[in-house]
């Protein structure tokens, strides 16, 4: 047998070259999270306290700016209602595309139109909103549930996109055991595919609910924003995002910290969403 | 997996009580469109959005109306332009604008009633910078400010400037302009001033609540320019004069009719109403007022209404709110204004103003007051 | 029992179909009807936007509205060309550097790194996608343009003889909108490339490096060939997602509807026009209408990037239906 030869120094010094450059783009990747983090603990930790999270925003130019209790209480409500809204629906329609339309042209159609939402701007779904229901004036002007509707408008491609993928990895066998043993259709869909699809469909749509507690552009001219902290949904919420968003441009410094303080909580809160979401992925897999 | 379904149930379960409740319960501010009004409105609130310029007065009125009355005032800056379009739209409860309505936008407005503007506060829009070895009180006229803003003047040490400022030590920085980016009444203010003292802003940019800038950054509402000030060295903008003391600005001393360079302070801001004459409908500006003590760049502020406000759209206990609010503006507010350097009404507008506010109408019947 | 094979669908093989229970097309019709409500819903969507832009459209036509130089809706003057190309400029200064980041990383991660760092890198690049937008935008006005600033100034002096560069530099610009973007769409274009890269058979990249080829070789000869097309659809899904960013772009773009000289002026984008006009234009109908005509460009802008994404996407990975999407944040 011939020896190998081995490689040629300047093939070897290009592999060396070029793998420290994927590494280093790897890195790069990597600097404006580390940056980001840094930045958000640095000047949103000082802003953190309980008066923070229990006092509205004063509104008052000068003194104590307040808190971001209402900002906080809005997001949940909108993004809660968005959320009751968009996964049922979500998945319904994921549901249909699996089990009965399969591939037929109204639901590659379907397929179609809801791969096309999700390439819709946010700030479209906002705008589409306030020109349908807030500037024709029903149900009042600006509300939090018409924040909600924009919101759910965005969020319902993403749930329906990721519940077809889980639906579809429910093998047919289970199916076609559960039909042949004369259980009728609906039993089949309530009790066999829908729970062994639930950790990924709880996975898909906790991750869809977190895209949809970033969100700002829905919430402009919508849910619009206000001081105080109001439970109704029919009112003008405030949210997180446009708490930040608004406290952005200002040029006071502890507006400037507040928002800071915001950011880093919602970001906690997305994370906290996105945890829990892989965390049920990875236990359905074990399971 | 059961857990996960536990889980899942147990979420959606909160959410849904947490929205049963967020429908049924009616506490803190809640009264929003759905809510009939009830003739002792102790409690509710008015939803207001418009000019950035008085903003800081407003919101201490509205904390310091919550204190008296009950009533929650919910005021948003988003701009003159702003503040006149969704008062046209009829989606806020009154507008706000320091740049009068134009007659395009009376006629648009007049759908749904009579637009009625109710002056509040006169307040200095004041010319600030923030340049590392400039003090405060740089002597500048109008035809160097509007230099500055058409970038003709692009260093700090010019010779328009340092003519004007013997003895000061002017640093070489660059200018960096800051400006407004969404529709403005202090904009259309301060742009009338530019355009009074120099003819190539008047034929170029002109005097409108948003001009296409020769030069600098835009920045949405007085905040924005304020931020934009704050964040960059050599920078000039022009905001309200409570914005730059919130900031500690340093700010300039603006020649004024008369030829005197004047700082705004309250008394200037106050001596640019005097002997000021008003036309029926209240629409006017005190920009460069002729005064020997008045600031020159002093400009007014207005709430909106509609002239029938139920016919507009309002519910009567909601009407008696406003009426309240504006009482308070025209009363007490006058006095809290001095507090945050806004000048109180000079009297003759005042007793206009109030005259206003007394005629508005809820279905054709004077409102009763609360 | 003999096995046998389910027939005719599992009915009764009299040829009797079984008795339609009523919850069994409660269901499917219930199901349908959600599925074409969705239907009617984005049909609804595209038709009152139109129908909302047309005013804007009969006044100047389509093309005077894409192609004027001129934004002044004060003046009832709406050209959004200095919009168009501030979206395009500042997308493509995204894909510029966040692509080849991202492609670097996911090969990386598929290629090279060891199996134990696999995971928390891939976790760590996917946790860029869970800061919203607005969080980006914050800290870019903060950290990002002070930070940059001397240094962007000092690229622009050194080098004001090449196109697009020198003058003073603006403290939110392009450049800054462009590297937050590429920070945005760096999470998408990784993951798609990483599925992309998983599905190069392995014996292509066995045969090369029995072949005697180092592990770049490799990577050049077997996994870059093959991923090209999918990388491509990767970039192209990037794309959509930069042009369709509003509110970091917005805070750090400067809001000038004008075409800045140099990449570090400041210039506008559609999705920031109609996030700050909005407000404003609530009374006017020309306004109005010229704002949603903006929505609808950038609406068919994303529409065709993301369909030819997909495609070639679609051509180079059978697979990517296995995959559970993860964009987040926006």
């Amino acid at each position: 047998m011939t020896t190998i030869a081995p490689v040629a120094p300047r093939r070897r010094r290009t592999d060396k070259t070029m793998r420290g450059v994927l590494l280093a783009g790897t890195l790069i990747a990597l600097v404006p999270l580390v940056f980001v983090v840094y930045y958000l603990l640095k000047q949103g930790l000082g802003a953190l306290s309980w008066s923070f999270f229990t006092s509205d925003p004063s509104g008052r130019f000068l003194g104590d700016p307040g808190g971001v209790r209402s900002a906080i209480v809005g997001t949940v409500l909108i993004v809660g209602l968005a959320s009751v809204i968009a996964v049922p629906l979500g998945i319904g329609i994921a549901l249909y595309l699996v089990e009965y339309g399969k591939a037929s042209r109204f639901a590659n159609v379907v397929r179609y139109f809801v791969d096309v939402m999700t390439g819709v701007p946010s700030i479209v779904f906002g705008l589409f909103i306030y020109i349908v229901l807030v500037l024709s004036g029903i149900g009042g002007n600006f509300a939090g549930w018409k924040g909600s509707i924009a919101l759910a408008l965005l969020m319902l491609p993403v749930v329906s996109r990721s519940a077809e993928v889980v639906l579809n990895l429910v093998p047919d066998s289970l199916r076609e055991s559960a039909l042949a043993l004369g259980s009728p259709r609906w039993r089949v869909v309530a009790r066999i595919v829908l729970p062994t699809a639930m950790p990924g469909l709880v996975t898909g749509s906790l991750l869809a609910i977190a895209r949809g507690a970033g969100e700002t552009a829905p919430l402009l001219f919508t849910a619009f924003a206000v001081n105080s902290t109001t439970w109704n949904l029919g009112n003008q919420m405030n949210s997180l995002p446009i708490q930040i968003f608004n406290d952005v441009r200002q040029a006071q410094s502890n507006i400037v910290e507040r928002a800071w303080g915001a950011a880093l909580t919602l970001v906690l809160m997305i994370l906290a969403l996105t945890l829990l979401a892989r965390l049920i992925q990875r236990r359905s897999r074990i399971a | 997996m059961r857990n996960a379904r536990n889980l899942l149930s147990l979420v959606l379960a909160g959410v849904l009580a947490l929205g049963v409740v967020a429908c049924g319960s009616d506490s803190g501010s809640s009264g929003g469109g759905g809510s009939s009004g009830s003739s002792k409105s102790a409690g509710g609130s008015l939803n207001g959005a418009g000019a950035t310029f008085p903003l800081p007065v407003y919101q201490e009125w509205a904390a310091r109306f919550k204190d008296k009355t009950g009533t929650a005032v919910n005021y948003q800056g988003i701009g003159s332009g702003g503040g006149i379009a969704q008062f046209t739209a009829g989606t806020v409860d009154f507008g706000a604008t320091d740049s009068a309505m134009k007659d395009e936008e009376i006629a648009a407005a007049k759908k749904k009633g009579d637009p009625v503007h109710v002056p509040t506060v006169f307040g200095a829009v004041t010319v600030s910078y923030n340049v590392q070895g400039l003090q405060k009180g740089l002597k500048l006229d109008g035809s160097t400010v509007a230099d500055i803003f058409l970038g003709k003047v692009k260093t700090w040490n010019d010779p328009a400037i340092a003519q004007q400022n013997s003895g000061a030590k002017l640093p070489a920085t660059k200018i960096t302009v800051c400006h407004r980016s969404d529709e403005s009444g202090t904009t259309k203010n301060f742009t009338q001033f530019l355009a009074a003292y120099s003819k190539a802003w008047a034929s170029g940019p002109g005097s409108d609540k948003s001009v296409q800038w020769p030069t600098g950054t835009g920045a949405k509402g007085n905040d924005g320019v304020a931020a934009c000030i704050k964040q960059n060295d050599g920078a000039v903008g022009y905001v309200e004069q409570a914005y730059a003391l919130a900031n500690k600005f340093t700010f300039a001393s603006v020649k004024n009719k008369s030829g005197a360079y004047v700082e705004p302070t309250l008394e200037s801001t106050s001596a640019a109403g005097e002997g000021l004459t008003v036309p029926d409908d209240l629409r006017f500006s005190p920009i460069d007022a002729p005064g020997k003590a008045a600031y020159p760049i002093t400009a007014a502020t207005f709430l909106l209404v509609y002239q029938d406000v139920c016919k507009a759209g309002m519910s009567s206990g909601k009407a008696q709110s406003l009426k309240a609010w504006l009482d308070y503006a025209e009363g007490e507010g006058q006095g809290a204004a001095k507090e945050l350097y806004y000048a109180a009404l000079p009297d003759a507008v005042h007793t206009a103003a109030m005259a206003k506010v007394d005629g508005l109408q809820c279905n054709g019947q004077p409102i009763k007051s609360a | 029992m003999e096995a046998a094979t389910i027939q005719h669908g599992g009915r009764p093989e009299s040829g009797r179909p079984p008795p339609s229970r009523l919850p069994d097309r409660l269901l499917r019709w219930g199901l349908t009807g959600i599925a074409a409500g969705v239907l009617v819903l984005i049909g609804y969507f595209f038709i009152r936007l139109y129908l909302e832009s047309r005013p804007v459209f009969s006044s100047y036509g389509v093309v005077n509205f894409i192609f004027t130089d001129a934004w002044i809706p004060s003046k009832d003057q709406f050209g959004a060309l200095p919009l168009i190309v501030g979206t395009l400029i500042t997308a493509t200064i995204a894909l510029v550097i966040g692509v080849p980041v991202a492609v670097a990383s996911a090969l990386y991660v598929t290629e090279l790194a060891p199996p134990r760092v696999r995971q928390p890198l891939v976790i760590l690049v996917e946790l860029l996608a869970a800061v919203p937008s607005v969080v980006y935008g914050l800290w870019g006005v903060f950290v990002l343009i002070p930070k940059l600033r001397p240094a962007e100034q000092w690229v622009s002096d050194t080098l004001s003889f090449l196109p697009f560069l020198g003058g003073t530099v603006a403290g939110p610009n392009y450049f800054i909108a462009g590297l937050i973007l590429a920070i945005m769409i760096l999470p998408i274009v990784a993951a798609i490339s990483r599925e992309v890269m998983a599905t190069v058979p392995v014996e292509q990249k066995e045969a090369a490096l029995a072949l005697g080829a180092t592990r770049w070789e490799m990577i050049r000869m077997a996994v870059l060939p093959y991923s090209r097309a999918g990388i491509s659809g990767a970039a192209m899904l990037g794309l959509g997602r930069a042009i369709g960013e509003t509110i970091a772009a917005t805070l750090v773009i400067g809001n000038a509807p004008k075409i800045a000289e140099s990449i570090f002026g400041q210039g506008y984008t559609l999705a920031a026009v109609i996030a700050n006009e909005f407000g404003e234009a609530a009374a006017t109908p020309t306004h109005r209408a010229a704002l949603i005509a903006a929505g609808l460009v950038l609406f068919v802008l994303t529409l065709v990037i993301n369909f030819v994404a997909r495609y070639f996407v679609g051509r180079s990975q059978r697979a990517m239906t296995r995959s559970v999407p993860t964009g987040m944040a926006g």
